[in-house]
Parts: structure tokens; C-alpha cells; sequence
């Protein structure tokens, strides 16, 4: 009964309106100043939540996916947009490059020159870094903290933000001094001499680590993917599932709501029948049908195989089209039954004396359904289509569980490729890029069939 | 429509319901067969009837353990996601606020973002506030799914409430707040009921923050841990399908008692799960 009361609003909202804004109109009148407050209050903890776990999340995938940010790169685990310099690592680093360099000097007479001029380009750096706003001080205190043997966290101590230039010279410079070092300490005959040099050279290039560029390379991380073969790819997969699997299920949905709209009994039966495989989780359906596609011990692979469908029963998980196949008819038996109680709902919206009266012109089955169903139950297929396509379009658990993404990736969602350079490569910028394509596909498409129903999917809610 | 339903109608029934339930009853009749009689055996019936795959599935993996966590995560969702969101949605269909479109428009949005577009972010806050392998760090997330779900399924439901007893109350002297506990929420309740069963079906079925944010075997909830039965050598069939059917009993009474109520909030709001 309620759906019929809401359907029947839907469509025909414009008749109530009139009286609708009367009432607003009056309470307005009346409890205005109170009831606005309130209501803002009312509303507020759940859109600052909203905001808060989904808006702002987006924001923040967009800005990750500008940087070269890996977690697993302790060099690249921040988003830098200027370059920084890690005070910590540096200071330990300065202790033992000033020590072995004036050791060096001493111990290698010949070659005294090339290294004091390395010692006093390093020296001049320093000077330079402590001359920064506020580095100083700064680095007193992570030396402090250092000579006491604490790790420091505190990032705004830890990292001091430098030149871009600055550090990008000072890092040439490391880079040529630890070659030349390296080439003293093969081409010297003392072991002594080697030794240190080479101890050296490790420090520098400690140090060169020391000193973060900036990583934020801009739209680099989405121009490398718009060429990248696998995104296209798991793209296009995504894009041949969603169609597919979409346009069964509506037609496949249609066919049984029209088929059940009648009266009989057992319709309890048949509704908790339709309920359940859409009520259990995604990841259990994909696992049984794992079981069902099963090569060796798959009922559905030996049954398809009997029945002549398949050549061998380990087509359906090991090749790409049975893969994709696989996959798509497990998503039709979930979610077909959902489908079909979502246009049942609108199909008990549609007065029986249009049928009658369709009857009574000499119109066919086939006509009446061309032209009095169709054209009433189009509201309620786009309401349908819409978050059905949206839910196909960002694919994952049914994928990852039941394939994978393979056989050799011919059943890659984009999601799931997302979420294997997110979390398996731990390459949260590049990642990010991909969460950022699937989230503008889904916001065209959402706009395309939000254009499409128009302000209906308002009607019911807003116009009061 | 009134048309009769025939013979041939309910065998087409039959036949319907027979393919809809067929993993399942393929899945129950191989959980209790012998483990050795899985293997390359196509009988449906096993002539001696076992348990032992029920208790290597609970033995084998905590299963028990992943029930209790789906089950407090789900539950401690659904009391935030109805708190919030019914206070939300009388607001939104009754209280005389501006942008009530852009609001609903935002928190409909808000409930078509990809969960991967947002997953990222999210690991990395629920890390620095050290909230991974808790109930909390799955909690949080959820409320991207059961926040506007919620609050768009209740508030089709709130505008069915006949606005002349709150208009009769509110002429008695109730505040707006009196109103909303005293008329609104008893009539209200079914509908914040109904609402209550959806949104903790959603829970109890993500699958990726879970999977992300709860990498402890400890931590798992149902649907990532039944991912997790397949070993890297043996995928121990018997097992997955014990297990599977342990965890489909609660869902099948969940849905065999409130049908009625869970296909009125599917249509109604015309909602995504």
C-alpha cells in the first residue's frame, strides 16, 4: 500500500502541490523564526557527517592523486608540494660527514685538496640551512632530541621546508661529491684511505636522502594513465559488465514482474525466495559460485558442460570469456530479483481500467504493453536503471572474490585495479588516479540519468 | 490487476523459484557430505550425511568470531546511521528550512560515490588516529553507506505521516521537538524500523573497508573472512559451504520474518540496497 501512495506521488506530484505550498505557507507564518533554527540544528550532525566521510575523502583522493606519493617509499610517504628537508637524518648524517672527511683529509695527503673542497661545500650548505627562517632553531632542537636517543614523530619538527632550487643544487652537489669519492676509494692502494672514503660516500648519499623534493608532479600521474593499456582495459571490462549485466537484469526483472503481477497464493514464498540472494553479503554469493563454476567439482561447469554449452568445465574460470561470462551471470542471479520487485512496485501503480479501457479499443497484449505499460513504468525503470548502473559501474567484491580480476586480468574492474595500486603496491597517488576516474565516470553517469529522469526523483521529497 | 493465476503459471513458479534457490540447495546438500565425497561427485544426495564440515569450518577459521564482529559493527552502525538520520529527515520533510534540495541532493550524491574514491583518505585517517583492527575503524566508514540510505529511505517514510495530527499538536502547544518524539516517532516507528533492517544489510554485507581496514584475522567480519577460507594450495570446498551456510541462516530468518517490511523500504525509496 505505502509503495503505491509514494509511486502515485511520483507521478503525479503536481496535483498536490497546490495545496502543499498553502500549508507551508502557514506553518511558515506561524513558527517560522523557532522551526528554522531548529530545523538546521536537526539537520546538521548528519550532513557535517556526510561531509565529513565522504565529501571531504574525495577532495583529499583528488589532491593525492597529484603527488608521486607511495607509502612504501619512506622518501615519498608525505605529500611535499616544496621541498623538505629531514632534520633528523641530516644531523646524524652532518655528525659523521664532518669527522670522516677531516680523517680523509689526514689520511690521504695527495688528494687533501678534492676533499677539503667537498668539506667546504657541504659546510657552506649547512650554514646556509641553519641561515633559514626558523631552521636554527629548529635543528638545536633535533639535535638535542637525537643526543638523547629519541625517535622524533612530531612531523613539523622532523621535516623544515627548503628551497626548491636550494635543495635541488645542494643535491647535484652530494651526488658528484659521493662519485668522486667513490672513485678515490678504488683508485687508492690504501686500505685505510678506501675505507673511509667509502664511509664517506655512504654518508653523503644518506644525506642526499635526507633531502626531499618535492613530489608533487601535477597531472603527471593522469597522463601516464590515460596511456596505460591496463587501465583502458579494466575500463572497457567495467564498462561490457555494467552494460551486460544491467540490460539482462532489466529485461530478465521485467519479464518476471510482469509474469507475477497477478493474484495467487504463495506470494510469501516467492518474495523471501527473491529476497534472499539479494540480502547475503556479495563476497558469500561470489564464493558459492566459485564452488558452482568450479572446474573439477562445480555443479553448474559439469551441468554446462553435459548440456553441450561449454567444451571442457574449466572454461568458465580460466578463460577470459567464461571469466567474464561467469561473472556476470553470477551479478544477474543476485540482483535480477531486485530488479524485478523494484518494477513489480511500479507496476501495481498502473490503474487496471487503462487495461480495460485498452481492451475495450481492440488493442492487443502487445500493444497494451508498448503503449500503456511502458510509457508508466518508464519513471520507475530509469529510478531503477540508475542506481543499479551506478552499483554495477564500481564492481568489486563480487569480482575480486569469485575471479580476481583474471584470468590475466580480462575480468579487472577498474575498482579492483585501483585498489590493487592502492593497497598491494601501496602507491597511493598513482591509486588515487584511478579512484579519481572511477569517480568522474560515475558522476557522468549519474548526470546523464539524472537528466533523464528529470526532477521526478525529487518529487516526493523536496517539493514540501 | 486481478488476473487469475493458472496451472501452468505456478509450475512456471516452481521452476523460477527452483533456479533462484539452487546455489543454495546445491551449497546445504554439499556441506553435509562427507568431506571425501565432494571431490569429483556430481550426486545430489550423499547416502551418509555428515557434520564434520561444519566443524572443520568452525574450527579451521574463527567463524564464530567473524559473526560477533559483523555483528556489533553492524548493530553500532545502524543505532548511529537512525540517530542521526531521523532527526535529519524530519528536518528535511517537515521543518520550513531553505535548500532542502541541495541537501537531499548532496546526501544523494554522497550515496553514489565510488567507495574506492574515498578509500584511500579514509585508510589513512582511521591509521594516524590508530582505529585499523577496531570496531570503530570499520564503524566510521560505514556511515558513507548507511547515513544517506538512511536518511533517503526515511524520509519517503516521513512524509506518509498525515500532517494534521502534528498540526493539531502543535495548536495544543508542543514544541516541534514534543511533536517530533510524541506524534511523529510512534508513527514513524515502522518505517524507522524498516530503515533499521536496511541499512544493517549493508553493513553486514561491505566488503572492501573491511577488507582494507580490518586486515587482523581477529578483526574480520563475515564477508571477508568466508573470502579468506581459500588457502593458497586447497580450496577446501566442504568448509566454504558449511561456513557458507552458517552465515546465510541468520539472514534467511532476518528476511523470512520482516519480507513485507524490507520490500515496502526497497520500493519505497526506489533505493540502491
Amino acid at each position: 500500500m505505502a509503495t503505491h501512495q509514494k509511486l502515485n506521488k511520483r507521478g503525479g506530484g503536481s496535483y498536490h502541490l497546490p495545496f502543499l505550498l498553502t500549508k507551508k505557507w502557514v506553518i511558515q507564518l506561524k513558527f517560522s523564526l523557532n522551526e528554522k533554527q531548529l530545523g538546521y540544528l536537526m539537520v546538521a550532525p548528519a550532513l557535517i557527517l556526510v561531509i565529513l566521510v565522504t565529501l571531504w575523502p574525495v577532495a583529499q583522493s583528488f589532491y593525492n592523486s597529484l603527488f608521486d606519493y607511495r607509502l612504501n617509499d619512506p622518501s615519498r610517504s608525505e605529500r611535499f608540494l616544496q621541498s623538505n628537508m629531514d632534520l633528523e637524518r641530516y644531523a646524524n648524517d652532518y655528525f659523521y660527514l664532518s669527522r670522516d672527511l677531516g680523517d680523509l683529509a689526514g689520511q690521504s695527503p695527495d688528494d687533501a685538496a678534492a676533499v677539503n673542497e667537498i668539506r667546504e661545500g657541504i659546510e657552506t650548505y649547512h650554514e646556509e640551512l641553519l641561515a633559514m627562517d626558523g631552521v636554527g632553531e629548529q635543528y638545536e632542537e633535533v639535535e638535542t632530541l637525537i643526543a638523547s636517543f629519541t625517535a622524533i614523530s612530531d612531523r613539523d619538527l622532523k621535516y623544515a621546508k627548503v628551497e626548491n632550487e636550494w635543495a635541488g643544487d645542494y643535491k647535484e652537489f652530494l651526488a658528484t661529491a659521493q662519485e668522486d669519492l667513490l672513485a678515490l676509494a678504488e683508485g687508492s692502494s690504501d686500505e685505510a684511505v678506501t675505507t673511509t672514503a667509502s664511509n664517506v660516500a655512504g654518508s653523503i648519499e644518506s644525506t642526499n636522502k635526507a633531502i626531499i623534493e618535492s613530489n608533487f608532479i601535477g597531472l603527471n600521474n593522469y597522463s601516464r594513465y590515460l596511456q596505460d593499456g591496463r587501465m583502458w582495459q579494466s575500463l572497457s571490462n567495467t564498462f561490457v559488465f555494467t552494460i551486460v549485466s544491467v540490460g539482462v537484469e532489466l529485461i530478465l526483472g521485467l519479464a518476471i514482474a510482469l509474469l507475477i503481477n497477478r493474484t495467487f497464493s504463495g506470494r510469501g514464498i516467492v518474495r523471501a525466495s527473491v529476497l534472499i540472494p539479494w540480502a547475503i553479503p556479495t563476497a558469500v554469493a561470489a564464493m558459492m559460485w566459485g564452488f558452482l563454476y568450479d572446474g573439477q567439482t562445480g555443479i553448474v561447469a559439469h551441468y554446462f558442460e553435459q548440456f553441450g554449452l561449454i567444451k571442457d568445465a574449466s572454461v568458465l574460470l580460466s578463460t577470459s570469456a567464461g571469466g567474464m561470462f561467469s561473472v556476470i551471470f553470477a551479478d544477474v542471479w543476485k540482483t535480477t530479483p531486485y530488479m524485478a520487485l523494484l518494477l513489480l512496485a511500479g507496476l501495481q501503480t498502473i490503474p487496471g481500467s487503462l487495461y480495460e479501457a485498452a481492451e475495450v479499443d481492440g488493442a492487443s497484449k502487445w500493444q497494451q504493453f508498448w503503449k500503456v505499460t511502458l510509457p508508466l513504468l518508464k519513471s520507475a525503470i530509469l529510478v531503477a536503471l540508475l542506481f543499479r548502473t551506478l552499483d554495477a559501474f564500481r564492481v568489486f567484491d563480487l569480482i575480486y572474490v569469485l575471479t580476481g580480476g583474471g584470468p590475466a586480468n580480462s575480468t579487472e574492474s577498474i575498482s579492483i585495479y585501483a585498489y590493487i595500486t592502492l593497497f598491494s603496491q601501496q602507491n597511493f597517488g598513482a591509486g588515487s588516479v584511478l579512484s579519481v576516474i572511477v569517480f568522474l565516470c560515475v558522476a557522468l553517469l549519474s548526470t546523464l540519468f539524472i537528466k533523464f529522469i528529470g526532477s521526478d526523483l525529487f518529487a516526493g521529497r523536496s517539493n514540501r | 490487476m486481478n488476473k487469475r493465476a493458472g496451472f501452468g503459471f505456478y509450475i512456471f513458479l516452481v521452476v523460477f523459484v527452483f533456479f533462484v534457490m539452487f546455489p543454495f540447495i546445491w551449497v546445504f546438500l554439499t556441506s553435509i557430505k562427507p568431506p571425501g565425497e565432494i571431490f569429483n561427485n556430481f550426486n545430489w544426495f550423499t547416502a551418509d550425511p555428515s557434520l564434520a564440515s561444519y566443524e572443520n569450518a568452525l574450527t579451521n577459521r574463527p567463524l564464530v568470531r567473524y559473526m560477533t564482529n559483523s555483528f556489533v559493527v553492524s548493530t553500532l552502525t545502524t543505532i548511529i546511521a537512525i540517530a542521526c538520520a531521523s532527526v535529519a529527515a524530519y528536518a528535511l520533510t517537515r521543518l520550513p528550512i531553505k535548500f532542502k534540495g541541495l541537501i537531499l541532493g548532496t546526501i544523494l550524491a554522497a550515496s553514489m560515490f565510488p567507495q574506492i574514491a574515498i578509500i584511500s583518505p579514509i585508510y589513512n585517517f582511521i591509521t594516524s588516529v590508530g582505529l585499523r583492527n577496531s570496531y570503530m575503524g570499520l564503524v566510521i566508514p560505514y556511515i558513507t553507506i548507511s547515513l544517506p540510505l538512511a536518511i533517503w529511505i526515511l524520509s519517503t517514510f516521513f512524509q506518509k505521516i498525515p500532517w494534521e495530527l502534528e498540526e493539531s499538536a502543535k495548536l495544543d502547544g508542543a514544541t516541534p521537538f514534543q511533536t517530533f518524539r510524541k506524534i511523529i516517532f510512534p508513527l514513524a516507528a515502522p518505517g524507522v524500523f524498516t530503515t533499521a533492517i536496511l541499512v544493517f544489510i549493508a553493513a553486514w554485507n561491505e566488503y572492501l573497508f573491511a577488507l582494507t581496514i580490518n586486515t587482523e584475522d581477529t578483526w574480520r567480519t563475515v564477508p571477508v573472512g568466508i573470502s579468506f577460507y581459500q588457502s593458497q594450495f586447497t580450496i577446501p570446498w566442504g568448509d566454504i559451504s558449511a561456513a557458507t551456510v552458517l552465515v546465510t541462516i541468520p539472514i534467511v530468518i532476518l528476511v523470512l520474518i520482516f519480507q513485507r517490511r524490507i520490500v515496502a523500504g526497497l520500493t519505497s525509496g526506489s533505493v540502491k540496497e
